[in-house]
Formats: C-alpha cells, sequence, structure tokens
C-alpha cells in the first residue's frame, strides 16, 4: 500500500454516484427485463473508465471503482455493499423474508444475538423521524424478498469478479495509476441474514469467511488493494436490544473478526484495508458505540490499514482516542475527513485541521485522508463529487503546513 | 443580557418545531376560520408554555418562544423568520411572483445588486441537487412574495403585544428570568419587490423605521430582542457574479447602518444579532468567509453575536477570534449544534466546539447556541435531542473550565 510519504495521499470508502445509464441498466437487470449483456457489460466498462478518471481529475490519488460493478438500481441506495454478495453466493435462496421483518430478538447479559434492522435502537428512540419520508432518512426503495441460506455456501461470483478487476485494471492503466482498491464484504457484515442450513451461527459466520476468502484473493492475486467492508464491527452495537455491556459486546465481535483473519490467512497484510463504520443511514445515530471501545477489537483485524468514520458530529471528536491508542507500526489510519452526513460540502480549511490532528497523534505517512462512508446512493452525486474536491483541496492544505511549502 | 458568569449558558437561535395542534391551528386561521380565532389564541399561548417549559427540562438557560408566533402552516418551512413581518406591515400587497421566479439581475464591478433566489450562485452550481426532491434540500412553502405598493407602516402591535404576553407568561409559569424573542431586520427583511420607494436604501429605511416599533415593544417588555438577519452574509451567494469583498462590505455596511439607525437609543446589552449563512440543506459552496464579514458584523449596534459555527462550512472560522478582538463586554453565541445534519452531535464535540471559543474570547463571553432555528428545518425529535445535547456538551465543557463545582 502506498503510504503518504511526501503528501498527504487521498482516497475514500468506496461507493462512488453510478451514471444514469448504469442504473437504469441494472434496474432492468434486477427486475428481470430482457437486457443486451453485451450492452450491459459495455456500459459498465465505459463508467468504471469514467469514474476512475474523474477521480484522477479531482485530485484522488488511490482510487476505486465505485463499486460499480455491485448493482444499484436506483439512485439512492445504501445496500449494494453487502447486497452484491447475495448474487454471488450459493446456497442462498433469494426469496426470503425481507431482512426489516425477521423476527426480532432479545438479548441478555452474556448471550448477545442481533435482533432485526427495523429494531435497531436508534430507529425505535426517533420511531417517528425514520418513518417520516421528509425526514431525510430514506434509504431508497426497500427489497420486497431477502436472502436465507437454505444448503451449503460456496462462493459462485467468480465471473463477476473477474469482470469487475478487469474493468478497474483496464481503467486504472489508462489513467496512469500504480494503485487501486476494491471493497469487499467481510463475513461478520455479510451473514446478518436468516440461516436455514447451518446448526450454530457461528458456522454459518465460518462458511461465509471460506467462501468470501475467495473473492478476496481474487481481488488480491490482481495486485490490487483489497477493502475489507465490515460495518457490523460497530452497527451491531446498536442492533442489540436491550444495549449489552461492551465487554459482552467486544466477546462478540471478536468472534467475528476471528473468522475475518481466517478467511485472511496468508494473504498480504500490506495490501488489506479494512473499512468500519456506524452504518452511513442519515439518522441521528445517538445509540452509536464509541470509538474508544471499539477500537482494539478493529486492530485486532489482521489488516494494513483501518479506514473509519471520523467526519460526522458523532464521531469527529474521537481523534482523541489516538492520543492513548498506539497504532501498530507500520499499519495506516484512513480517517474521514468528509462525510456523506450533511449536504453541506466540507470547507477545505476544515478538512486540513481534521488531517493535521491525525497527523500530529500517528505520523503525517500514517494518514491517508478519506471519507467517512460511500458517497454514492448517499448524497446527490454532484454533491459527492464537490466532496472528494473538498478532500483533495484541504489535504494539499494539510499537505503543506507537514511538508512545508514544497508540496 | 445574562453572562456565563458560573457556566456555560446556552441559548439557540430561535424557530422550534411547532406542535402538530399549532400547525393545524395556524392552517385553519389561513384558510379564513375565523369562528376558531378564540380557540387558535388558546392554542398558541398553551403551545408557547409548553415549548418554554421543555427548554428548561432540556437544560436550555436562555429561552425563546421558538418563534410560535410565527406562522407555519407545514411541518417543512424555512421561512416565518421573515415573512411573519409582511403580515404585520400595511403598504404591502399580495404579488403574484414568488422570490425564485423575479428576473435575475447582473452584478457590475462597482454596482452590487441583489439577483433572484433562483439565481444564487450555489444554486446554480448545483442546480441538479437544488431541483431533486431526494436530496434533502427541499424548503418547504414557496408563497408568492408581496410588493411593496404604499407607505411602510408598522401594523403588528396586536399581534407582537400577544407573542410577548405569551412568553412572559411562559417563563414566569416556568421560573425563568430571561428569554430572548426574534425580530427581522431591516435589511434581511426589505428584499421583496417594491414599486412604492424610489431607491432601494429608500426601502431600507423605511423598513427600519417600521420594525424598530417592534423592536421597542420587545425591549420596553423586559425581554432580548434577537434580531435575525442572515442577509449579512446569504446575500454574498446572491450577488451575481461573484462581487469583490470589498465592494460586498460597502453594500452590507449600508444595511448595517439601517439597522443601527432602527437601534438608536435602545439598550444594546438586552440586543443580540443573529448572523447566518442560510438555513438551506445545500452545499454552500458560496459562503463568504466569516473572516470576510466579521467587521461588519461588529458593527452591529448589538451586545451579543450569534453566528454558525458547528457545520462543516464554517466549523474551522473559530480560529478568526485568534486575530479579531470582540469587543469589551459584547458577548459571542456561536452555534455548536446545527440543523445541517440529521446526526445528533456527541456531547463531546459540542464541548470541544465551546472549550475553543471559550479559551480565545474568555468564558464568561460564550453562550452555546445552535447554528439557526431548528424547527421547520429537520424532524423534530431529532431538533429535540440536538437541545438536549447542547446542553450535556455545555455542562461538560463548564466542567473543564471551571472545574467540579458546575
Amino acid at each position: 500500500m502506498r503510504a503518504s510519504t511526501d503528501h498527504i495521499l487521498t482516497s475514500h470508502a468506496g461507493s462512488l454516484p453510478r451514471p444514469d445509464d448504469l442504473i437504469e441498466t441494472n434496474r432492468a437487470r434486477e427486475a428481470g427485463e430482457p437486457s443486451d449483456e453485451h450492452a450491459f457489460r459495455q456500459t459498465l466498462r465505459a463508467a468504471v473508465g469514467d469514474t476512475v478518471r474523474h477521480q484522477k481529475e479531482l485530485g484522488i490519488d488511490i482510487p476505486g471503482d465505485g463499486e460499480f460493478g455491485k448493482s444499484v438500481g436506483n439512485r439512492v441506495n445504501y445496500g449494494a455493499w453487502w447486497n452484491y454478495a447475495f448474487q454471488r453466493l450459493g446456497g442462498l435462496d433469494l426469496a426470503g423474508p425481507n431482512l426489516d421483518h425477521m423476527t426480532p430478538r432479545l438479548a441478555r447479559p452474556g448471550e448477545i444475538v442481533l435482533t432485526n434492522a427495523g429494531r435497531r435502537r436508534d430507529r425505535v428512540r426517533f420511531a417517528a423521524a425514520y418513518a417520516d419520508p421528509v425526514s431525510g432518512v430514506f434509504m431508497g426503495p426497500r427489497p420486497a424478498m431477502g436472502p436465507i441460506c437454505v444448503g451449503p455456501l460456496t462462493y459462485t461470483g467468480q465471473d463477476a469478479i473477474k469482470a469487475d478487476i478487469a474493468n478497474f485494471k483496464a481503467a486504472l492503466a489508462d489513467a496512469g495509476i500504480e494503485e487501486g482498491f476494491m471493497t469487499a464484504v467481510a463475513p461478520g457484515s455479510a451473514y446478518r441474514i436468516p440461516n436455514a442450513h447451518y446448526e450454530r451461527d457461528e458456522d454459518f459466520l465460518y462458511a461465509c469467511a471460506e467462501a468470501m476468502r475467495e473473492e478476496y484473493k481474487a481481488i488480491l492475486d490482481a495486485g490490487l488493494v483489497l477493502q475489507l467492508d465490515d460495518p457490523a464491527t460497530a452497527t451491531s452495537w446498536d442492533m442489540i436490544d436491550p444495549e449489552p455491556s461492551v465487554e459482552d459486546y467486544k466477546k462478540f465481535i471478536m468472534v467475528r473478526v476471528e473468522a475475518l483473519n481466517h478467511a485472511l490467512r496468508g494473504l498480504p497484510q500490506d495490501r488489506i484495508r479494512f473499512h468500519l463504520c456506524w452504518g452511513s443511514w442519515h439518522g441521528p445515530h445517538t445509540t452509536d458505540i464509541a470509538m474508544r471501545d471499539i477500537v482494539e477489537v478493529m486492530l485486532a483485524v489482521d489488516a494494513g490499514a483501518y479506514s473509519f468514520e471520523a467526519g460526522n458530529v458523532r464521531h469527529e471528536h474521537e481523534w482523541r482516542v489516538w492520543q492513548d491508542v498506539k497504532l501498530p507500526d507500520g499499519k495506516l489510519i484512513l480517517p474521514g475527513v468528509v462525510s456523506h452526513a450533511t449536504n453541506v460540502v466540507e470547507h477545505p480549511e476544515l478538512v486540513a485541521d481534521r488531517i493535521l490532528r491525525f497527523a500530529n497523534l500517528v505520523g503525517r505517512e500514517r494518514v491517508i485522508a478519506s471519507t467517512d462512508c460511500g458517497l454514492g446512493g448517499r448524497v446527490h452525486p454532484d454533491i459527492a463529487w464537490a466532496k472528494l474536491e473538498a478532500l483533495a483541496q484541504g489535504a494539499a492544505l494539510a499537505s503543506r503546513q507537514l511538508w512545508g511549502g514544497r508540496a | 443580557m445574562r453572562t456565563s458568569s458560573d457556566h456555560i449558558l446556552t441559548s439557540h437561535a430561535g424557530s422550534l418545531p411547532r406542535p402538530d395542534a399549532l400547525i393545524e391551528a395556524n392552517r385553519a386561521r389561513e384558510a379564513g376560520a375565523t369562528a376558531g380565532e378564540r380557540g387558535y389564541d388558546e392554542v398558541l399561548r398553551q403551545s408557547v408554555a409548553e415549548i418554554v417549559r421543555r427548554q428548561r427540562e432540556l437544560g436550555i438557560d436562555v429561552p425563546g418562544d421558538g418563534e410560535l408566533g410565527k406562522a407555519t402552516t407545514q411541518r417543512i418551512n424555512y421561512g416565518p423568520w421573515w415573512r411573519y413581518s409582511f403580515l404585520r406591515m400595511s403598504g404591502l400587497s399580495p404579488g403574484g411572483l414568488t422570490l425564485y421566479e423575479l428576473p435575475p439581475r447582473r452584478s457590475g464591478p462597482d454596482e452590487v445588486v441583489l439577483t433572484s433566489f433562483a439565481d444564487r450562485r450555489d444554486r446554480t452550481r448545483f442546480a441538479a441537487a437544488y431541483a431533486d426532491p431526494a436530496s434533502g434540500i427541499t424548503t418547504g412553502p414557496r408563497p408568492p412574495s408581496p410588493v411593496c405598493t404604499g407607505p411602510l407602516v408598522y401594523t403588528g402591535q396586536q399581534a407582537i403585544a400577544v407573542d410577548i404576553a405569551n412568553f412572559k407568561a411562559a417563563l414566569a409559569a416556568a421560573g425563568v428570568t430571561e428569554g430572548f424573542m426574534t425580530a427581522v431586520a431591516p435589511g434581511s427583511a426589505y428584499r421583496i419587490p417594491n414599486t412604492y420607494y424610489k431607491t432601494d436604501e429608500e426601502f431600507l429605511y423605511a423598513w427600519a423605521e417600521a420594525l424598530r416599533e417592534e423592536y421597542k415593544a420587545i425591549l420596553d417588555a423586559g425581554l432580548v430582542l434577537q434580531l435575525d438577519d442572515p442577509a449579512v452574509a446569504d446575500n454574498w451567494d446572491m450577488v451575481n457574479p461573484e462581487p469583490s469583498v470589498d465592494a460586498y462590505k460597502k453594500f452590507t455596511m449600508v444595511r448595517v447602518d439601517a439597522l443601527n439607525h432602527a437601534l438608536r437609543g435602545l439598550p444594546q446589552e438586552r440586543i443580540r444579532f443573529h448572523l447566518c449563512w442560510g438555513s438551506w440543506h445545500g452545499p454552500h459552496t458560496t459562503d463568504i468567509a466569516m473572516r470576510d464579514i466579521v467587521e461588519v458584523m461588529l458593527a452591529v449596534n448589538a451586545g451579543a453575536y450569534s453566528f454558525e459555527a458547528g457545520n462543516v462550512r464554517h466549523e474551522h472560522e473559530w480560529r478568526l477570534w485568534e486575530d479579531v478582538k470582540l469587543p469589551d463586554g459584547k458577548l459571542i453565541l456561536p452555534g455548536v449544534v446545527s440543523h445541517a445534519t440529521n446526526v445528533v452531535e456527541h456531547p463531546e464535540l459540542v464541548a470541544e466546539r465551546i472549550l475553543r471559543f471559550a479559551n480565545l474570547v474568555g468564558r464568561e463571553r460564550v453562550i452555546a447556541s445552535t447554528d439557526c432555528g431548528l424547527g421547520g428545518r429537520i424532524h423534530p425529535d431529532i431538533a429535540w435531542a440536538k437541545l438536549d445535547t447542547l446542553a450535556q456538551g455545555a455542562a461538560l465543557a463548564s466542567r473543564q473550565l471551571w472545574g467540579r463545582r458546575a
């Protein structure tokens, strides 16, 4: 992985706004309408090329493919980052219950279970706001059905990941960029669906880890940086009812981290980055767990870099965590310094302030400026791009302060 | 005005979520249901009492009346803070065009003029986002703007008397000694079509004279007067093409002079001034820097200044107080929670923001506030959660600034 050797590098958390023609093609395919597969592949390839070029123009040093291979059929979409996996796994029946309607489950001390997405504690506390279509919490159309595991999980996405990799590598080559990252969902986030096959939760989790390992390997074998998306590490807290003890929660999450590390065994840590977030929906987020409580769990992931939210008002103050916590040698952080959580575009000077706080604590070479979460589907496309621009401008300001006039 | 003598006081920028019953009563009243007038008065009175009680419960030291007397008929509404004044003036006639539909006007290097709302530069740059109903930028109803067709005279005596009576009763019932009431400043109010006054400045000063009556009523009642004057900052975006900072400052100083004219002889120590860059949920990339207008703001004859500092476009601007001296005896009310995001500010972030200001201007001179009114701009339950976190953050900051006693 590139490090910020002579200026603060910039990247982002993954999802970028899809062009309208790609959304329309995805929508038609998702709806099962007849579609011209050749034309679809062309559209996707061209879109990935454009988005990589656009990132380069704005000054993003380490671009992604915008997650364009992860199908999105609507401009507003918060789910593609993990829903894509259900298209790439055998053993699932995709006509199961909608995940919001899974049976709610209550946790007990020492016995942590996840309830359903509709019973999240912040969602219950602010039920009226979440239900209000004009509150801005709207997360796009909810699928009527959801996946359920009915047989042994196998990875069946070989062609899909191959196409994603080919599109992205071609785009990187065209833009003259050496390093790019591609996202894949972590088992602890992916396995949160109904399971009628595996006897125990953990069996299901590890089956997911084994299956997804194939995708991780494909991305790494192609020479790309792998970003593991694992919001569940933080968002599961809000999904446990009633609120558990921090100790119980950490124990629960460590099981998921171990499954992820199992999936990563023997893979090159120096090209793996881990993305933690508290869920990208525009809710109040009053029940988010504190970063301080889970930072050790995060650092137990066998990754070379850690991406996390630090650019929204619930987590901005948590840079102070790094006053006390030591970032292991040789590892990097990618704090979010611009966010999807507000339409207002961050002022470049605020972006620089935020970067400097981290650089002063962990060292300038170990900070890559990033976004809180994917911008695609979560803010208007034009605002998303303006935020990447502010990110690059802010990183340039910070670099000038950190390296002097040359940068 | 109370100052933060032994802990960081809390207040907010004015508008609070209207209860549904009041919104419904406003709607019935607007539809001409005069039979309900007495019922309306009662709903309003009770709503003000309830909202003051609620602020007190949450730990807001200097409450307002939530601008509840400034009617809104919809939950989402960014306009009552100034539209209320149109109902309190004679000389205005119903117009046919909204402020968005007025013809755009171009400024020259030596002549700053305001263009239409639709021609604002941020709005032009992000036209697709502003037009997208799913982008979250919608600002609610856009009624046609009135037109000034005769001499402006203040006719809101009864309305302001009712507002004051409701608020004072609510404060007394809650045992709160100090409360604030908002009124629009002439430089913000006068931005409507005018066919009567010969020049812009005559029109501006006519507003100043007329509104002075409202200011006096609020101050005579012993309340703190808050002057809402976003135009000082948000006009910048409404000048197209972008003017020079000097030309803009000159333009804005004319408006500040008019406001000071309206405030002549009034007790500065009970007047606070509210500056903001417009509360709509847009990108705000064309907001003028606070540094460029801080002197203009400080030229207003007020004892305290409220401004946005809790959103990502203006959060970094606390640093300007490293260089700018706050005149002796004056206070600031920085926004430390904001309407610009649904996410509720963490109390520790609120405390951090307060401490930055307190360390620069002195703890006694900071009152923790909101960026802008929360009512109509964010879901009611989120608005209240933000006031809750504001109070919690102020308590954290107070503990740091005064030690354990606070």
